[in-house]
């Protein structure tokens, strides 16, 4: 009888505890700040596959939240939803480091093809003003328009950069450096056809 | 025999999800990374990645369970449903990739043999110059899509290859801008009619006189209204257009005279002779020039305009003058006096090599 007496209330506590189940809001909003942090460092674009199968962790989670929710309350369960959230959060950190990784690694890529883009410019400068006037003028005339034009496209490197689209920059910087590289050895085969003499004086 | 049955029951039993459906999927998901699906059509990807993971954690979550054969499986047939969709995107994606890898290497190598034939046209009508750096600029974007392309990044390919085609497009118009009075049928009527007063003043004067085509590149010599001599020539470093102001490469249009005869130790060249450039119609125009905004109020006319052999053996273009290898200059020399009459034009026929090169080139546009 005593026995009964303990266990009647006990399995009403035990009913109850289960029954006021609530879903671990701290926990799902981890997730969802790990999914929002992880879209803002831009892992839809440097990490596109993984950020895209965080988004589907995240539905997953809002399914079961959603699915929980919708059970008579004595029926809901949410250590499933615990764990889904537990692991979206950790898997989001990990897409953000990632993608802020490949982010600098794109940037830091971009910086040294901006670098030696400059540089081959800077040394294509060098050599036109090597070059003789009035000699194969034509030649260095258009030489010198090329070499001003490519001074001018090192500017659109830097809008790409501050844009973010580090891609772009690279194929940029890659174009000039090969360019500036024709134009340096166009100089230097025009500087080989022409010699060194003194200019003539004209107004002309 | 409840055992016997129990056994029974359980080996009819099937687990809830084949695994060869996963592995399918798994391959699928792996084909459309391979596709580089998350960036080239990121919709498509995050729909089936989203319902990839949910199902995942399903099938995770109901490894333990077993259904009676009978019993309807909503997860098997949603799985099966996304590897319907995963696979259409598959091939989809292919398709498409195919199809812009098609069109981005036929457009790229289109426009890459088409700036080659261009650039050429316009060196050999020595029309550099006058496009300023857009030829660059085309250049640039050519290599940028052409980079793009070795990335598999056929979109951006495309796009840049497009802007590309728009910049030739632009340098063509440009030329035409420039030299389209060289095949303009009235100002090629205006040359030859001074033209043939050169000629016809030869005659009547029974003198000599110089007729200089830009076009052509041809100097000739007329004695008694009669062709002596041709020579080639060479031209300032912007000669085919018209000179508008001093230090611009521009060789003059116009009718001259020699003004001075300089041979040897009067000149830095092999021998010279002297033109009166400027002439009173080339400082109206000048004058004209300046008051329109055209030319800076800072610019000067030029002067010491010349008919001129080489320096050395290494010159190979003047700022603006006419010049002649020595033997030809010795044999012009000879000839001339102070005097003389030098008539510079443009072209002397309709089919001049400017014209035909600024009509290819218009052909070129048309194509692109």
């Amino acid at each position: 009888m005593q026995l009964r007496l303990i266990t009647v209330p006990l399995s009403l506590v035990i009913l109850l505890a289960v029954g006021c189940a609530k879903p671990p809001s701290e926990q799902i909003e981890a997730a969802e700040k790990a999914l929002k942090e992880a879209q803002q460092s831009g892992a839809a674009t440097y990490s596109a596959e993984e950020y895209a199968k965080l988004e589907g962790s995240l539905t997953a989670l809002r399914k079961e939240v959603s699915e929980q929710d919708g059970k008579l309350a004595l029926f809901r369960d949410y250590g499933k939803v615990e764990q889904l959230a537990s692991a979206a959060k950790t898997e989001g950190e990990r897409v953000r480091t990632d993608a802020v990784k490949k982010k600098d690694e794109a940037k830091a890529a971009a910086l040294q093809a901006q670098q030696v883009a400059q540089e081959a410019v800077n040394s294509t400068l060098a050599l036109v003003g090597k070059a003789p006037v009035g000699k194969d003028r034509a030649a260095l005339e258009a030489i010198k328009m090329d070499v001003d034009t490519l001074k001018a496209s090192l500017n659109q490197i830097q809008t790409s950069i501050d844009r973010e689209d580090y891609p772009a920059a690279q194929s940029q910087a890659k174009a000039i450096h090969e360019k500036s590289q024709a134009v340096s050895a166009e100089i230097q085969s025009a500087l080989a056809k022409v010699g060194k003499r003194k200019s003539s004086a004209s107004t002309k | 025999m409840a055992g016997g049955i129990c056994i029974l029951l359980l080996a009819g039993c099937v687990p809830a999800v084949p695994p060869d459906l996963i592995a399918e999927i798994e391959a699928i998901d792996q084909d459309l990374v391979a596709l580089r699906a998350p960036e080239a059509a990121p919709e498509d990807y995050t729909r089936f990645a989203r319902q990839w993971v949910s199902l995942k954690a399903r099938v995770q979550t109901d490894d333990d369970l077993i259904r009676w054969p009978w019993e309807s499986n909503d997860l098997e047939n949603e799985l099966r449903q996304l590897h319907g969709e995963g696979w259409s995107a598959v091939s989809r994606l292919n398709r498409r990739q195919a199809a812009q890898r098609q069109q981005a290497e036929s457009a790229l190598g289109r426009l890459e043999a088409r700036f080659l034939s261009i650039t050429s046209h316009v060196d050999s009508i020595q029309g550099r110059i006058a496009l300023g750096g857009k030829p660059v600029h085309t250049d640039l974007l050519l290599k940028q899509a052409r980079s793009f392309f070795d990335q598999k990044d056929y979109p951006r390919a495309i796009h840049t290859a497009e802007q590309a085609s728009h910049a030739l497009a632009a340098q063509t118009a440009a030329l035409t801008r420039e030299l389209g009075r060289y095949a303009d049928h009235q100002q090629i009527t205006s040359w030859q009619a001074i033209a043939k007063q050169t000629v016809d003043w030869s005659r009547t004067h029974q003198s000599t006189a110089i007729l200089v085509s830009k076009a052509e590149r041809e100097l000739t010599l007329y004695k008694n209204g009669r062709k002596v001599l041709s020579y080639p020539v060479r031209l300032g470093f912007n000669g085919i257009r018209a000179k508008r102001f001093q230090g611009d490469g521009a060789t003059p249009e116009g009718r001259y005279r020699v003004t001075d005869l300089r041979g040897a130790g009067q000149t830095q060249f092999y021998r010279a002779l002297v033109l009166d450039y400027p002439n009173a119609e080339d400082r109206w125009r000048f004058r004209l020039a300046q008051k329109s905004g055209t030319i800076t109020p800072t610019s000067r006319i030029g002067g010491q305009i010349e008919i001129h052999g080489r320096e050395n053996e290494l010159m190979a273009q003047t700022l603006g003058c006419i010049m002649l290898d020595n033997a030809d200059m010795a044999a012009l020399f000879s000839q001339v006096s102070i005097g003389t009459p030098v008539t510079i034009v443009g072209a002397l026929t309709r089919e001049n090599a400017v014209a035909n090169a600024l009509a290819q080139l218009s052909d070129h546009n048309a194509d692109l």
